[in-house]
């Protein structure tokens, strides 16, 4: 810890200079911080500017992916078509005597079909709900990108949740020395160093439907099911069973970063702390959560970007069963070769994680002056 | 154990070795997964209930996948790229890292919110037009995976090199310029050493990012199949006949891609900390 | 990078001194097939000294090989020539290849099944030569039928219904609690088109669109067909079934636990491997027929198009013509199982001697029905998706058989503009 004493030896000696130096220095610094600046700004502009203005431009026009048809501007329209919804009434399902009809107990409702809008755009069910005793049913144009944003945004917040929470006991487990620190430290990397395809391969291996399945066959064991579940069949196991694979892949990430901002705390102040007679509790509040924020803050931030632009995983998991936000722009680009839509659904993304962004950087107070 | 322990101590003890253990299992289960689907023959992997160990342990599957040229190749020209991302990510990084963090100048908020903007739009809607700027610049498959990548390294590394900078007490580079250092020399003997730990860390995670990607490399290498990456050669693992999929060979491949990452990180993490950390100023 | 450079400038200068043609292949990646792919290039490179044929493998998942093609057609990209081509794709993406009767198809064209020449044409124009082809057979266990005293496999719905049902309570009775009586492709995706167009038309209730353009999906024997299949879910077929694709359905046939199973044939010699559990204990037939209905088998395959931005599109059409022909898809067959296009090779002895369950692929394949990918193009995916997607909802349970096929005719109107009305019989 010779770094970390001579950092407070070199607090302890310098003073505080509160005079500015002359504007000549102020400008040297200025011109050297661009200049630090450049290769970053060259690099992102080579390969950034030309593919972001033609996302941009596409999402306002009707371009088809490699196709020669004619490319007509068409304004605003590809993201009407993202947006545009309705809530429209569902009547009850009628028999011939006018009566409703009753299955279980239950009144039984018109199809969506017949109630929603088809021109001068057709409107698909997004979900239905109850109000007051009447059905309602919320369609879409865009029902699968409205479903694909939400989906994506719960996965996002709880995935990244869980990863904050479990890298945090992980990084605080592993940073102190103790024998096999160094296996532990091997084992932690293991989820993030397998390949991210492959990764998914090995979960839906492990949760296939039959007791061909790691947790199908464990399951029936310990009598918990028959040893059929169906991860990713059943609509209401399918976000979960995709979050537990996040979690699982991206905790590392968390952990590593968390366990760099944890090593540059000098580890006086715990002393002195516990001189103090703080216990271990207030200490982590104390001090260790304000000195990690800034180490927590990117890696929250760079996590949630990561995860609400979620693909590989539910492109191989679930395909066109269910989607996140960006493999339903790869869908729109590959299958309906739409490059107009999937631009502007890319578009929406973008502005989507940027609002994230911007929440993180505000309420984690990343200083950014 | 002639000294009397406390109790305290040794419930913390052992609560401490269970959540190292629990922590161990978590983190370990389901590449054990992998490596067992690897050493099982095909009939046993479809096989219900599936067996927790080989019955019979089989190699087939490692030694096809090693046998397999292209696959070694792979590994290769994946190892060659990830490493020149990670390194270039790293100077660069640092570059602007110290830049924001430690210096005064107009526009630094901008730069950081441009920066970070660079990875907010999905791979996939930006694919088609890097494809095409790549072959304007006429660039062969690996330097475009190598620039390209820096996409999503970039802004990691700057963010995060800026929040250590940022971190760093200002009094210790003003000691340095006060004994005549320029601001070269500054980051280089004080700023540099002090983040060792975490440009290793932000490397390593740089390193695993670009590693692990897919979609750039399939599409830039298409028409250049000696230059496909890792995850590139697995995604063209197949069967003796079209549909089947070789599920035994994918995990093989996974394990023995995995294992000597793993492996040669640690073992380079803490060289290269050892080393970063030598030509530090001694306070 | 300095290496690449310079191989990039030995083979200009080479290709300027001997003006030799350089025509690369797309074709799959798959172990055999890409084998004797290549071998068929060495064959065409010694005919034809001039010119040297390259074989680019890519992925064996059609949608991962799809994008990969469509980023080089975004970007007119010369340097591929030929590609593999899967059969619902020359309809969306006809006006990137040439037409290959121009380059001397016309001669060769009608030795090959006419149903896969009609999906390859698109305006008159023939965009891709057939190179061989698939489609759905049912597996049954001829052990299994004995124990439980069937002379023969099923030929209609309701009595491979009946059988899975008494096979599955047999079996699990004798202790396999994994057991299930029939098992096919029902997850969300292209291959449930698949299915359910076999069912669909085994039924009498059209293809979904009609050759001459009519949306026919919704009628009353496609609704019968589809509640079907519906009813097998948790009965003979298990929950799970609704996200299995053709592997997850050949891995549990494969393991033992299925009595019967809809897949192609490449389960047929995979089946039959030393360590299967099942070798020599199966046969293939083709599908039940519904009431009223005829056996129907949905068209798979795959045919080599000439991309329209080949410098050398006239070398490209007679490499892509010879590896699609009698002699070339003779070796394929007796090499390699794979189905050839050409309808005489079904009689042909060598072939027959290879691959004995050839011959009774012929009344498959020649009955075979076509995915309506080239009438509805540009659109099939779309049209393909609203299909699968509401067969899908009624498996699993969301709506009902009658409810959704309203809502894909509903689509398929929207996305194509094109008419409703009832399938004709035929």
């Amino acid at each position: 810890m010779e770094n970390a004493n001579g950092l407070e030896a070199a607090a302890s000696v310098t003073p505080t200079p509160k005079r500015r130096p002359p504007s000549r220095l102020v400008r040297v610094e200025q011109r050297t911080a661009w200049l630090l600046l450049s290769p970053t700004f060259v690099i992102l502009a080579v390969i950034a500017l030309y593919p972001f203005a033609q996302v941009v431009y596409s999402s306002f026009t009707n371009a088809k992916f490699a196709s020669s048809t004619e490319t007509r501007f068409v304004g605003l329209d590809n993201y009407r078509a993202l947006f545009a919804f309705t809530i429209k009434e569902l009547p009850p399902r009628l028999d011939e005597d006018g009566e409703p009809v009753l299955r279980d107990g239950q009144v039984q409702y018109e199809s969506w079909v017949s109630v929603l809008p088809r021109q001068p755009q057709r409107f698909r069910q997004v979900f239905q709900f109850s109000l007051l005793g009447k059905r309602y049913v919320l369609g879409a144009v865009s029902a699968e990108f409205i479903r694909a944003v939400w989906d994506t945004v719960v996965f996002t917040v709880v995935a990244v949740f869980f990863e904050t929470v479990l890298g945090m006991i992980i990084a605080l487990t592993l940073a102190g020395n103790f024998p096999g620190r160094g296996l532990m430290r091997a084992a932690m990397l293991v989820p993030w160093a397998v390949i991210t395809v492959v990764s998914a391969r090995i979960w839906e291996w492990m949760l296939q439907p039959t007791r061909a399945g790691l947790f199908n066959t464990v399951g029936s064991y310990l009598g918990l099911s028959e040893g059929r579940t169906d991860f990713f069949g059943n609509p209401t196991l399918q976000l979960p069973s995709m979050i537990m694979m996040d979690v699982w892949k991206t905790t590392p990430f968390m952990a590593l970063l968390l366990l760099a901002g944890l090593a540059t705390i000098p580890s006086d102040i715990y002393e002195a702390a516990k001189v103090d007679g703080a216990g271990p509790l207030r200490r982590f509040f104390r001090i260790t959560v304000p000195l990690l924020r800034p180490t927590l803050a990117v890696a929250l931030i760079f996590r949630t970007l990561d995860s609400l632009r979620v693909f590989d995983i539910f492109q191989v998991v679930l395909g066109n069963q269910r989607y996140s936000m960006a493999s339903f722009a790869q869908d729109m680009l590959v299958s309906r070769r739409d490059l107009g839509m999937s631009s502007a659904a890319s578009m929406v993304i973008f502005v989507i994680i940027f609002v994230f962004a911007l929440i993180y950087i505000r309420m984690l107070r990343v200083d950014t002056r | 154990m002639r000294r009397r322990v406390k109790p305290a101590r040794v419930v913390g003890q052992v609560f401490f070795w269970l959540l190292v253990a629990v922590i161990f299992v978590y983190l370990m289960f389901p590449f054990y997964w992998a490596i067992v689907s690897a050493l099982k023959t095909q009939a046993e992997l479809i096989r219900t209930p599936a067996t927790l160990w080989p019955d019979q342990p089989v190699l087939t599957n490692f030694r096809s996948v090693l046998s397999n040229d292209r696959f070694v190749r792979a590994m290769g020209v994946s190892t060659l790229v990830a490493s020149s991302v990670t390194l270039l990510s790293l100077v660069v990084g640092a570059f602007a890292g110290y830049a924001l963090g430690k210096m005064r100048f107009k526009g630094k908020a901008p730069s950081l919110y441009v920066i970070l903007a660079m990875t907010m739009f999905p791979q996939i809607a930006v694919l088609a037009g890097l494809y095409a700027v790549i072959r304007v610049l006429g660039m062969p498959a690996i330097p475009s995976m190598i620039l390209s990548y820096m996409l999503f390294t970039l802004p990691f590394t700057v963010w995060v090199l800026t929040a250590f900078f940022r971190g760093l007490p200002d009094s210790l580079l003003q000691a340095a310029q006060v004994d005549g250092a320029t601001l070269f020399q500054a980051f280089r003997h004080v700023l540099l050493p002090l983040t060792a730990p975490a440009l290793v860390t932000t490397g390593l995670l740089a390193f695993i990012q670009a590693w692990n990607e897919y979609l750039f490399a399939l599409t830039f290498t298409i028409i250049d199949p000696p230059s496909r990456t890792v995850p590139v050669a697995i995604a063209l693992f197949t069967g003796e006949v079209a549909r089947q999929e070789p599920f035994g060979e994918i995990m093989a491949a996974a394990v023995i891609v995995t294992v000597p990452l793993v492996v040669l990180v640690l073992l380079f993490q803490q060289r290269i900390v050892a080393g970063l950390t030598a030509g530090a100023v001694k306070g | 990078m300095k290496r690449s450079l310079y191989a990039l400038l030995v083979l200009l200068l080479g290709s300027a001194a001997f003006a030799q043609t350089t025509i690369t292949v797309a074709a799959g990646a798959v172990g055999q097939e890409l084998e004797l792919t290549r071998a068929a290039a060495q064959r065409y490179m010694e005919q034809n000294p001039g010119v040297t044929v390259n074989v680019l493998e890519t992925p064996d998942l059609s949608d991962n090989r799809l994008s990969v093609y469509l980023q080089l057609f975004e970007a007119r990209s010369p340097e591929v020539d030929v590609f593999q081509i899967d059969v619902i794709w020359p309809g969306d993406l006809a006006e990137h290849f040439v037409d290959l009767y121009e380059y001397g198809a016309r001669e060769v064209a009608d030795e090959h099944f006419p149903a896969i020449i009609e999906n390859n044409t698109v305006d008159g124009r023939l965009v891709g030569i057939p190179w061989f082809t698939d489609a759905g057979l049912l597996y049954y266990r001829t052990d299994l039928l004995e124990k439980y005293g069937y002379d023969g496999p099923p030929t209609t719905w309701e009595e491979l219904t009946e059988m899975a049902q008494t096979i599955q309570d047999g079996e699990r009775a004798a202790g396999n609690p994994d057991f299930w009586g029939y098992v096919w492709q029902g997850n969300s995706y292209e291959g449930l088109t698949c299915d359910a167009l076999e069912w669909v038309a085994s039924f009498g209730g059209g293809s979904i669109i009609s050759p001459e353009g009519v949306i026919t999906i919704n009628n009353p024997a496609a609704i019968d067909a589809v509640e079907l299949a519906a009813s097998w879910v948790g009965t003979i077929s298990p929950n799970g079934v609704t996200s299995f694709g053709e592997e997850e359905a050949r891995n549990m046939w494969q393991a033992g636990n299925a009595a019967f199973m809809r897949n192609w044939p490449y389960a047929y010699s995979l089946g039959n491997a030393a360590d299967s559990a099942i070798a020599g204990n199966f046969d293939v037939s083709p599908l039940p027929a519904g009431p009223g209905g005829s056996p129907a088998a949905t068209l798979g395959g795959w045919q080599l198009a000439v991309s329209r931005y080949s410098a050398n599109p006239e070398v490209a059409a007679d490499v892509a013509l010879f590896m699609a022909s009698y002699e070339e898809q003779k070796i394929r067959a007796v090499e390699g199982s794979l189905n050839p296009t050409i309808m005489a090779l079904y009689e042909d002895a060598e072939v027959l001697e290879a691959v004995p369950f050839f011959g009774s692929l012929y009344d498959v394949f020649i009955n075979a029905v076509a995915r309506p990918s080239t009438v509805s193009a540009p659109d099939y995916a779309a049209v393909s998706r609203a299909f699968y997607t509401a067969v899908h909802s009624v498996l699993t349970g969301t709506e009902t058989a009658a409810d959704a096929m309203a809502i894909a005719e509903a689509d398929i109107q929207d996305i194509t503009g094109l008419e409703t009305g009832a399938p004709t019989a035929d």
